[in-house]
């Protein structure tokens, strides 16, 4: 494991938004709001922090923003992932799982 | 009723103080969006609207946004509200879509600014067209701009403007060194007969030979007079105009060579000239100089003259030339040619006259209701400034350049000039020719007034111009808005402060505009006041005037002459209706013929006038016209040709030649008795006694001081062509008596010119008048756009203060007292701009004098009349936004916005 701390926090940010637009397109309150519910508020992303990172996940082309518009609404930005996006996805599930098995063994730490 | 709270604006300003200036438009987008939803998921989860504003802006408080890079993959949709930036045509058509918008959306705005528009930019289109035609097209001969007219003046005499003597202007076209050829001629009554049909009279000049090849206009039928041939000739020949040879004469080709019947003349016809020739102003027949015009006086001014410049010669040289001869004259023949001062002028100068003064000033009067227009609607734009700040804000912070936020106001501009402009155009245009149609005053070369490519060029001066003018500095105003505007509610926004004290100074100067255009048609009215009260020193009520000419023909003898007169104002004065009737050579207000005399038994001195005009006059005219009698008696039955020669002066004369007032019973010896056509009809040779001293009647242009006059009895001065007039209460009965008595006399005769003294008098201020309407026109339009711009303004102000007014009235201010600093600050403005505009005036003083009689430009009636005028308007328009200031409820400085 070569990475430090922060880019594995930053790898942890950016698995978190993989995963949750990874069956479903949400918009950037949505995934916020979901990454509040699933970690219980575990995990927050500040408003910057959660835009640099959606942006920066589209930039390297693993997520893809679409435009929508509703009457009355808003228009707001729907993302989803690509297949690049899956890719990585499983890589990194498969890293974490190898990660959380090693502390397991141990630390005693389990996966959530 | 709090307004929704604007989320990018948050977002643009939390961007601009964390230094992610450069934030990408989708981001903020996406982050307003966000805080949209924190917002009301608040709200639904029952939060108050300030807590979930908090929650909002807590949110977006949390951390920098300047680590929010751009979705570079994104780029394409970087501005979604923005037309792509503009550079040359390229986004032209989003503009002028946006712009249509714009105005679709404020359609009453819209309408008031057309309208405004379509006025100035109309009246300036139909005053630009008459002046092109009237004033810039050149005259139709060759080489117009080398012709001078030539005039003598006497400053002494105040006689500004005389015809020449005949002698005099042989010695100014001997100044070949200047003049390349001068033509001069002389306007003889003339009636035509033709077997068969009635004699008409016809305006006819007899002129030099050279006079078509001076103007270099050649007949479009026969030979014309020849050329290079003698400048006078006592052959007979005549040249008519070819409206003439067409009424007349049924447009037959053998005309040339075929006689001519003028007065006692046989003329034959040299030569038809082209269509629309009537040189001088309205000539139908040109007959050919009969005399040497060196035998005759150089004290006689009747003759009229243009010359050819040389090349080269500039008429400034020209008239340096000529006022060297003429003061050598003056030296040489002191007793008839002393103060005398030959002029040149420019042809088409001289034939506007009073015209061209005129239309310079009504020129300028719609150059400042074009721009006062223009004004108003810059100022409209300005209060409109305060609404549109925020969208100019956003788009500003979007990343709209001020270039391209100046482009698309300035497209705004254009479109509204252009609908302004077109609308205002066409309308004139079609009320202009009815306008010329129903024109009271022959204005020369009016009638041509055409549409034609340069009137399209000035309508798009016009149309840039004008969106320049009134687009420019509201767009730069609103401009300068900085995206932190936009977050602000309410309307003490900087752009609105800023707008409004561009609004004040737009508005002062319109109504300084207004003021100077007031002032200008104020002096006007003044001045035409003093025209028409202008003491012409008759009783003109009540008298009627007509010509007529009795022909050598029928009336071969000056007996005969003189014995028909008698007999015709006898059959007029038995007529019913007709209380008294009389005859003169002259009516008042036009002068005699100007003759050199000498006083029995005087020594000529330095300082004697002597020129006085003639005028012959029938018994019984000077009752008609109700003349003062000051001393002796006027002319009686029993001044005979037979009897003493008498003559009857003015008091002018008297005071002049006579200063120790000894008048009567002196004798004149004139120099009429010997000269020219003049002379011939002299049947008393003099010298004349003075019988009779009468208070000054008029003989000269309104304006002009009075002249010595010598009145002769057509009895022993008989004269051809004279003009009668009658005394009655009913005008129609008078004129049927004329017509009756003359018939009575010799039914061929025609009767023409019949009209009132009154309307001959009236017509003489018909040009004066007519500016004078117009320009009330131009200053009530220009006066009622201030106004509204003194309104505009007050009202905006009103609405500004409503806070400050509510809370003045909460701390136990009057109602009364807050209206009156309203009106106040109102009345600020609309002195600042009299005062102003008043300076202005002046400034166009010279122009003004121009057109101006008697009536100088510091005028303190029209001063005042204008200043009161323009400050009841501004106290008018104060009373609305004044009212609403005292209706101020309290309760409203409570208020949060």
């Amino acid at each position: 494991m070569g990475r430090s701390i922060d880019e594995a926090k930053k790898g942890s940010a950016e698995i978190v938004i993989l995963a949750i637009v990874e069956h479903e397109s949400h918009h950037g309150y949505e995934i916020a709001k979901l990454i509040e519910r699933r970690t219980e508020g575990g995990l927050r992303f500040t408003l910057a922090s959660l835009y640099a990172t959606l942006y920066r996940l589209e930039d390297r082309g693993w997520i893809k923003g679409r435009w929508v518009e509703k009457p009355g609404l808003r228009r707001r930005c729907h993302y989803r992932i690509t297949e690049a996006g899956r890719r990585v996805l499983a890589d990194q599930r498969a890293d974490w799982a190898r990660f959380f098995a090693a502390l397991g063994q141990v630390a005693g730490v389990k996966p959530a | 009723m709090t307004s929704r709270p604007d989320w990018k604006a948050l977002v643009l300003e939390q961007a601009r103080r964390t230094g992610a200036a450069a934030l990408a438009q989708h981001a903020v987008d996406e982050l307003a969006a966000h805080l949209e939803d924190i917002y009301l998921d608040a709200r639904r989860a029952g939060r108050s609207d300030a807590d979930a504003r908090r929650a909002a802006e807590a949110a977006l408080a949390e951390a920098p946004l300047a680590i929010v890079p751009a979705s570079r993959s994104r780029a394409p949709e970087a501005r979604p509200h923005v037309s792509p930036p503009g550079r040359g045509w390229i986004g032209l058509g989003g503009d002028l879509r946006f712009a249509w918008r714009q105005l679709r959306r404020a359609p009453s705005f819209a309408a008031l600014a057309i309208a405004t528009l379509g006025l100035g930019a109309g009246a300036a289109t139909a005053i630009f067209s008459v002046v092109d035609t009237v004033l810039l097209k050149p005259l139709p001969y060759r080489q117009p701009d080398r012709l001078v007219a030539i005039w003598e003046t006497n400053a002494g005499q105040a006689l500004p403007k005389e015809r020449l003597s005949p002698v005099n202007f042989m010695d100014y076209r001997a100044l070949d060194r200047v003049f390349a050829d001068a033509a001069a001629w002389w306007r003889p009554e003339a009636s035509l007969y033709r077997p068969g049909s009635d004699p008409v009279r016809v305006s006819t000049i007899e002129t030099s030979a050279n006079l078509f090849q001076v103007l270099g206009v050649s007949p479009q039928l026969g030979p014309g007079f020849p050329q290079g041939g003698p400048f006078y000739s006592r052959e007979q020949i005549a040249v008519i105009s070819d409206r003439l040879w067409r009424q007349r004469f049924d447009a037959d080709a053998s005309i040339v060579g075929r006689l001519l019947e003028v007065n006692d003349g046989k003329y034959a016809i040299a030569g038809v000239m082209p269509p629309g020739f009537h040189f001088p102003d309205d000539v139908d027949v040109w007959l050919r100089l009969q005399w040497n015009l060196t035998q005759h006086s150089r004290g006689a001014h009747f003759m009229e003259a243009i010359a050819r410049l040389q090349p080269g010669v500039t008429p400034e040289q020209g008239a340096r030339e000529l006022s060297g001869v003429s003061g050598r004259l003056g030296s040489q023949f002191a007793a008839t040619n002393r103060g005398w001062i030959a002029r040149p002028v420019p042809l088409l100068d001289d034939m506007l006259g009073y015209y061209r003064p005129a239309l310079f000033v009504l020129l300028g009067a719609v150059a400042v209701l074009l721009v006062t227009a223009c004004l108003n609607i810059a100022s409209l734009l300005l209060a409109r400034a305060t609404v549109r700040a925020r969208e100019i804000a956003v788009r500003a912070a979007l990343g709209a350049s001020r270039a391209r936020l100046l482009r698309q106001m300035l497209v705004e501009s254009l479109l509204l000039s252009c609908a302004g402009t077109a609308a205002g155009a066409f309308g004139a245009l079609a009320l202009l020719k009815i306008a010329i149609a129903s024109m009271p005053v022959d204005v020369p070369r009016l009638a041509q007034t055409t549409v034609d490519l340069r009137l399209l060029a000035v309508a798009l001066a016009i149309v840039v111009g004008t969106a320049v003018l009134f687009g420019l500095l509201p767009a730069l105003v609103l401009s300068r808005t900085q995206a932190s505007e936009a977050l602000k509610d309410g309307t003490r926004t900087a752009t609105g402060v800023r707008g409004r004290r561009w609004n004040r100074a737009l508005v002062v100067t319109e109504v300084a505009l207004a003021c100077a255009v007031l002032m200008a048609s104020a002096l006007l009215v003044r001045s035409v006041s003093r025209m028409l009260s202008a003491s012409t020193g008759v009783k003109s009520a009540g008298v009627v005037s007509a010509t007529m000419q009795l022909a050598s023909t029928g009336y071969p003898t000056w007996a005969k002459v003189d014995q028909s007169y008698e007999t015709l104002l006898a059959t007029l004065r038995a007529q019913p209706g007709v209380t008294a009737a009389g005859a003169t050579s002259m009516l008042p207000l036009d002068p005699g013929w100007r003759l050199p005399f000498q006083i029995e038994g005087r020594v000529s001195q330095p300082n004697d006038y002597s020129v006085a005009q003639h005028i012959c006059i029938s018994s019984g005219y000077l009752e008609t016209v109700g003349a003062a009698l000051v001393a002796g008696r006027t002319f009686a039955q029993d001044d005979r040709v037979d009897t003493e020669p008498v003559v009857v002066v003015n008091q002018s004369f008297a005071r002049r030649v006579f200063p120790d007032g000894d008048v009567l019973n002196h004798r004149i010896f004139s120099s009429a008795v010997n000269i020219g056509p003049l002379g011939r009809n002299v049947v008393g040779r003099g010298p004349f006694r003075i019988v009779g001293v009468i208070a000054d009647i008029h003989q000269a242009p309104i304006g002009q001081t009075g002249e010595p006059v010598i009145y002769h009895t057509t009895r022993q001065f008989p004269y051809r062509p004279m003009t009668l007039v009658a005394r009655g209460s009913d005008t129609p009965a008078l004129t049927g008596a004329m017509r009756t008595a003359l018939r009575q006399l010799d039914p061929t005769l025609p009767l023409s010119n019949v009209a009132t003294l009154d309307e001959r008098f009236l017509a003489r201020t018909a040009a004066p008048r007519l500016l004078m309407f117009v320009l009330i026109a131009f200053a009530a339009l220009t006066g009622a756009l201030a106004a509204i711009g003194v309104y505009g303004l007050l009202a905006c102000l009103v609405n500004d203060r409503r806070r400050e007014l509510a809370i003045r009235l909460a701390l136990g201010a009057q109602p009364g007292a807050l209206a009156r600093l309203v009106t106040l600050q109102g009345l600020g403005l609309a002195a600042t701009g009299v005062v102003a505009g008043l300076l202005v005036a002046q400034l166009a003083r010279g122009l003004l004098r121009a057109v101006l009689f008697r009536t100088e430009t510091t005028d303190l009636a029209a001063i005042a009349v204008t200043a009161a005028i323009l400050l009841s308007a501004a106290a008018l328009a104060c009373l609305a936004p004044a009212l609403r200031a005292a209706r101020v409820a309290p309760v409203e400085g409570l208020r949060s916005e």
